[in-house]
């Protein structure tokens, strides 16, 4: 194996994530690791996380794409399907990855979960009992949460 | 195995949260086990070890705990590890610091290295021949 080199289907994918970004969605290698992304989502519009800037960080590790790209949130968010370290619940991330997906799709994922919060296959068991309970509640809190740690 | 494919380097938090699974599904017969010392910490910096002491050593029956704190360079650079439980031991300092100039696990760390590796070479460390018998602090006493 040719040190260093890297993939042609990530190169590709590069490019293309910065010449056609997704609305809302920003992802950048680092300098140093070509296979790691810093990322930045726009909280989705009519969601709790709206106005918030949410920093993620995104990883190919060395069997993708036959692997799923490992990714965290960063920034503190208030969502049933999200943990306190960042870790995502998501099945796409997980059993439900498939080669044919791509960074992009599994950003615009993430993005949706943001809209879609589904608190009946949590990850934060506490959040997601606050969203089932009283999730007016649930929904201020996150707004709250995106004030505090997801505002510029 | 541990380095095939030299070309991909898993960056400081995934190789953290690797560690955080492993550590939370147990490790071996049990004798070393590691965990966050705090859950909300996003940056993941400061870890607790467990070492049960091995048979047939003066530590034989005593539980040490470490701490461990992984700077941002980790694991380019080895995290600090600090006994908690007072021992005495070739390469921990007096106030429970395991010196890296006594200790080849972390005086020659390498990213390929990890908590774990470091739990087990301390216990590893403990049954050597100019450990084994040390007189003892009482058991259980700490660091303040």
């Amino acid at each position: 194996m040719a040190g260093g080199q890297l993939p042609r289907r990530i190169i590709k994918e590069t490019s293309r994530l910065m010449s056609e970004p997704a609305p809302g969605i920003s992802a950048h290698p680092s300098e140093d690791n070509l296979r790691y992304f810093n990322v930045m989502i726009l909280g989705p519009q009519q969601s709790p996380y709206e106005g918030g800037i949410f920093k993620l960080e995104l990883f190919l590790p060395e069997d993708y794409p036959m692997a799923a790209p490992k990714v965290r949130f960063l920034t503190k968010i208030y969502h049933p399907n999200i943990d306190k370290l960042g870790r995502i619940c998501l099945d796409i991330l997980k059993d439900k990855w498939s080669p044919a997906l791509q960074i992009r799709t599994v950003l615009i994922s993430i993005q949706a979960l943001l809209s879609a919060p589904n608190p009946d296959d949590p990850l934060a068991e506490n959040v997601a009992r606050h969203w089932k309970d009283n999730e007016a509640e649930a929904v201020a809190t996150a707004k709250e949460w995106t004030r505090m740690y997801a505002s510029q | 195995m541990a380095n095939s494919g030299a070309s991909v380097v898993v960056p400081r938090n995934f190789r953290l949260l690797e560690e955080l699974e492993k550590g939370e599904k147990g490790i071996g017969d049990g004798t070393v086990s590691y965990g966050m010392e705090d859950g909300d910490d996003m940056l993941m910096r400061n870890w607790t070890g467990t070492i049960i002491g091995p048979q047939n050593t003066v530590h034989d029956g005593r539980i040490y705990t470490l701490k461990m704190s992984c700077g941002q360079m980790y694991p380019e650079q080895a995290p600090k590890v600090r006994f908690q439980t007072r021992i005495n031991m070739s390469c921990v300092a007096a106030d429970g610091t395991v010196d890296p100039r006594h200790f080849h696990t972390l005086g020659h760390w390498s990213r390929e290295k990890t908590m774990e590796t470091i739990l087990i070479d301390v216990r590893k460390e403990m049954q050597q021949s100019h450990n084994r018998k040390l007189p003892q602090p009482p058991e259980g006493t700490r660091y303040s």
